[in-house]
């Protein structure tokens, strides 16, 4: 019961940080950071995995309402959380340590850091590549995953320190 | 028919899966294409009323700033009404004027925006002002520097507008000095410029003229200003300019607008339609 409270919150937070503050943050117009996709990494690895998929489409449909761009976050959470319980299950054997909410504790820091990693620059790239579906500037696009990739892994380590 | 039931419980994930990134899909491919819904975009009511509450707060930052322009237009407008003052003492004599009709046939609203985007390769922006306020669908959106869109969704209290910064919308302009008309596009590159197509060869185009609207739209007004041409170029081979042209408004820093309506539309569209039907 705790835990979805805790999940439910986190959501609403992200979506209120997401589409007030960092949908706003552009710098030079080339990073467009997407920290709603915590909410995703941060499910219990315990769920379900047609319930992570629900979940990760409607999340994905609830922002694209906001952000205006209907179908472009959906597709991407989707496969988020699609990939998420495949990696988990790859890099973590140890299956104590998949009771909690993924954090750098619970799944030691260097493993939360490349599962973080992965699933933000497989969404960033859907994202951006289905935002830019029919344009030509692919380079364009290209600077914009890997800058806005890395300002969103930086900023989710950097919540994750924020939490100890 | 058991391999089958097998195969499906196997792949039951991963079918899902694929299901949930098709529907995600049409979704993306039919509002590319009907961009009408003001339930699914930021007209709706809960993001509409979210996006309002954090513009009253980022509104505080910029009070300074908006005053000034405030203050700017009001001091134009005060000019303006002396020198129409001015100008009507000399007519009110003269009996011609009352057989000329007002064009009394466009009403003004403003808005002010609470969302917008010049980032992305398709932008909108979100007014406050819906269908209650008279605000619909196809009028035109303009700034104090110039045009801003067309209004393309209306919910009750809120409108979506396709900026000038998305490809949807090209607009008909035409070179104030000498009244060649072209259509504006933008190429989804820079918020400060689009491009200014369909000016032939032979017309005398050069850096820093004016583009205004033609008026040939029912949406827009003659003579509102568009943009400043900033570069002209011209191969041996081509029949048309590459008219780079840097807008007149910008869209980084826009919060009020007004929103024109043209009450003839209806009149001018039925009558376009009854003569090409013939």
């Amino acid at each position: 019961m705790n835990q979805w409270i805790e999940n439910i919150l986190r959501f609403v937070v992200l979506l209120l940080l997401q589409v007030l503050l960092f949908n706003n943050l552009q710098f030079f117009g080339l990073c467009t950071p997407c920290v709603y996709v915590l909410f995703l990494i941060a499910l219990p690895p315990t769920l379900p995995r047609w319930v992570e998929l629900l979940i990760g489409f409607a999340a994905g449909f609830i922002l694209d309402i906001f952000c205006n761009t209907l179908g472009v976050q959906t597709a991407a959470c989707t496969m988020v959380a699609y990939v998420r319980p495949l990696l988990i299950k790859n890099m973590i054997q140890d299956n104590e340590r998949l009771t909690d909410t993924p954090s750098g504790t619970s799944f030691g820091r260097l493993t939360y850091i490349r599962i973080v990693a992965i699933l933000v620059v497989l969404h960033h790239t859907a994202m951006f590549s289905l935002l830019a579906f029919s344009f030509h500037n692919w380079w364009m696009t290209l600077i914009q995953i890997v800058v806005s990739s890395l300002f969103t892994v930086l900023v989710i380590l950097g919540l994750d320190l924020l939490k100890r | 028919m058991r391999t089958l039931l097998q195969f499906l419980v196997k792949y039951s994930i991963l079918l899902l899966f694929l299901v949930l990134e098709i529907v995600a899909f049409i979704l993306l491919v039919r509002h590319n294409n009907y961009p009408q819904s003001a339930v699914l975009s930021s007209a709706n009511r809960v993001s509409a009323t979210l996006y309002e509450a954090g513009s009253t707060v980022s509104d505080y930052f910029s009070l300074r700033t908006q005053n000034r322009v405030l203050m700017d237009e009001n001091a134009e407008l005060r000019n303006r009404i002396a020198a129409l003052e001015n100008k009507l003492e000399g007519v009110e004599e003269d009996s011609l004027a009352q057989y000329v009709y007002a064009d009394k046939n466009i009403e003004v609203r403003a808005a002010k925006v609470i969302n917008n985007s010049t980032h992305l390769q398709r932008n909108y922006m979100t007014l406050n002002k819906g269908e209650r306020d008279g605000v619909g669908i196809d009028m035109g959106v303009v700034s104090k520097e110039g045009v801003v869109g067309i209004v393309s969704a209306v919910s009750e209290k809120y409108a979506v507008v396709i900026p000038v910064l998305n490809p949807k919308v090209s607009i008909s302009c035409k070179l104030r000095k000498n009244g060649y008309v072209g259509t504006l596009h933008w190429d989804g590159k820079d918020y400060r410029f689009a491009e200014l197509q369909d000016i032939a060869r032979h017309i005398d185009v050069n850096e820093g003229d004016t583009i205004v609207t033609s008026g040939y739209s029912d949406v827009f007004p003659e003579n509102l200003p568009v943009g400043i041409i900033d570069k002209a170029e011209l191969t041996e081979s081509d029949a048309y300019y590459n008219i780079k042209v840097r807008l007149a408004v910008n869209f980084k820093t826009i919060e009020y607008v007004s929103v024109i309506e043209n009450k003839n539309r209806e009149e001018q569209k039925l009558l376009e339609g009854v003569t090409q039907n013939k």
